[in-house]
């Protein structure tokens, strides 16, 4: 396990998404459909809240997916 | 695939930063509120004092002095910061943020290599809103100051002020203030250091959402004067990536009064919670339009029903207490009861899930449905979206139907549209998907009677008639017949 991981359980993470780059493509529900839900438009809704710890290496890999760079996971 | 078809192509793309989704297009909706630039501002205890004396540098420096060193310095970052918090300041654009908070945080990351940069706000997208235009055209040399002595606090050599393409008198009116400042070569502008300010004026376009911080900070970029998502506040990285000090023309009035007289004035009025005054901006709505708006400077704690129109003052004014939305488009309706009790005080219209806002009371006139008025500014509100958040290009044209569905009768107001007042929360770049939701959530509790009326095909307010006897309960119009017309 990555330093950056081990760090990021102890503090939590947690995901930001820009939604004025946002282009509501997806990829991050498919990637990580437990955190990131889908509004009717099909744009993200994530609450802010801590990512477990067991989804922050999704979250990562969702947030490099995005085709617009709208996803950021923010360390605590 | 020919050369020629693939540059064809490309040309078709906008710049990946300004692409905007489809939406509502075209102005549809015009300003539920369409007033001019002519103004009513009433002289006011600290910020309006003499304002029918004309907005002149002579006039201010006779009023206030010079903006001169203080026998204990003149006001530094730390100094402003704690004279800020006795008066307990806060930025008057809308969100209320304490201002010694912030200009803390922008004097600690400046530096003598990084200065810091100062940003006038007078942008006011909000159409109903009037007081920065007052401010501007009745007393810009008090504003001016205070963006001066901010930005000597914290060492700023560079002061950007946004005004409102849309009045032009304001234009002029800074345009104006500025010029003498240069040709008198005033002293207030080279107080600490030998460098003088450098003032720019930047003209925003006419829309909502062009006075969002965001908004005005891509403006000074150069860009288009839309909201973009930023993952840092400007107090950290602001213009040019500058730790910069950006607030509201009103809050900067206040900076101007606590660098030249100190705390005392503020603090001989308000309440001892929120001390000193605020500027409100009161607009009669009615059938064909909107008198002209009325610019009061209040002390914290005056009743809102004070504020109100007094029945006989115009011809077009309520028969009845009527409800007052609080706070402008982005606001907070109160119902007559609460609209009765409720004082000018962030704490007390907490209580009512309303807050000052940019301090607009808009009251609608005899014949006015609240309602009706609530759809009318929704559908302004979805077309201002500036067209880059997919939650607010989608969520608040749906919001705005779904909320026509109630006021017409068809849906009830547990419906659809609390669930689309929930979700566009928080989902954009900028406060107008959360102004938005604040209004409808707001109206669907305050205007629960209005609600159940117009379900059975009924609209009291369509259906009354013209003012006949005083409306008991109203305190009176504070400064009527002294009110200053400014409509030169």
């Amino acid at each position: 396990m990555g330093l950056l991981n081990r760090r990021a359980q102890r503090g939590g993470v947690t995901l930001e998404v820009d939604f004025s780059s946002c282009r509501a493509a997806g990829l991050c529900h498919e990637l990580l459909p437990e955190v990131i839900g889908l509004d009717v438009w099909g744009y993200p809704v994530v609450d802010g809240a801590p990512v477990p710890p067991d989804r922050v290496r999704e979250a990562r890999a969702a947030a490099r997916a995005c085709p617009r760079l709208a996803l950021r996971v923010v360390e605590a | 695939m020919s050369r020629g078809r693939r540059r064809s192509e490309r040309a078709d793309r906008a710049p990946r930063s300004r692409r905007r989704l489809p939406g509502v297009s075209g102005p549809q909706h015009p300003s539920p509120v369409p007033c001019g630039e002519d103004v009513v501002v009433a002289p006011g205890p600290l910020l309006l004092a003499g304002v029918q004396e004309g907005p002149g540098l002579a006039v201010h420096r006779r009023r206030h002095g010079l903006l001169v060193p203080h026998e204990e310095g003149f006001p530094d970052a730390e100094a402003l910061a704690v004279l800020a918090e006795q008066v307990r300041l806060r930025g008057r654009g809308g969100a209320g943020f304490p201002f010694a908070t912030k200009l803390r945080r922008v004097a600690e990351r400046g530096g003598r290599r990084r200065p810091p940069v100062v940003v006038v706000n007078a942008a006011e997208g909000e159409p109903a809103s009037h007081k920065d235009a007052a401010l501007l055209r009745t007393v810009p040399h008090l504003v001016l100051d205070g963006a001066a002595a901010a930005a000597h606090a914290v060492g700023a050599h560079e002061v950007h002020v946004v005004v409102p393409a849309e009045r032009h008198r304001v234009v002029t009116a800074l345009a104006a203030a500025l010029a003498e400042r240069r040709e008198t070569g005033d002293p207030a502008d080279v107080t600490a250091d030998a460098s003088p300010l450098r003032w720019q004026v930047h003209v925003a376009a006419p829309r909502f959402v062009a006075g969002q911080e965001s908004a005005v900070l891509e403006l000074i970029a150069g860009r288009e004067g839309l909201p973009v998502h930023r993952r840092e506040p400007a107090a950290v990285r602001g213009v040019r990536g500058r730790p910069t000090l950006l607030s509201n023309a009103e809050t900067f009035a206040h900076v101007g009064l606590l660098a030249l007289h100190g705390a005392e004035p503020a603090l001989a009025h308000g309440t001892a919670e929120e001390p000193g005054t605020t500027l409100v901006t009161t607009v009669l709505v009615t059938q064909d339009g909107c008198a002209d708006p009325v610019v009061r400077e209040v002390p914290f704690g005056t009743s809102v029903a004070s504020l109100l129109p007094v029945p006989g003052a115009t011809p077009e004014v309520a028969s009845a207490p009527v409800p007052v939305l609080v706070g402008g488009f982005h606001g907070a309706w109160l119902t007559a009861a609460e609209a009765a009790e409720a004082t000018v005080s962030s704490t007390d219209l907490a209580r009512f899930g309303a807050h000052l806002g940019a301090g607009v009371l808009l009251v609608p006139g005899t014949g006015v449905c609240p309602l009706g008025l609530t759809d009318r500014i929704l559908g302004h509100l979805a077309e201002q979206s500036a067209g880059r958040c997919g939650p607010c290009v989608h969520g608040l044209g749906s919001l705005a139907t779904a909320f026509g569905e109630v006021t017409s009768g068809r849906e009830v107001p547990s419906g659809p549209v609390a669930e689309l007042a929930a979700v566009v929360v928080g989902r954009g770049a900028c406060a107008h998907p959360d102004g938005t939701s604040r209004l409808v959530v707001s109206a669907l509790q305050a205007l629960a009677d209005e609600i159940d009326a117009h379900s059975t095909g009924s609209c009291p307010p369509a259906e009354s008639r013209p003012f006949s006897s005083p409306r008991p309960g109203s305190p009176g119009n504070p400064g009527a017949g002294e009110e200053h017309r400014w409509a030169s």
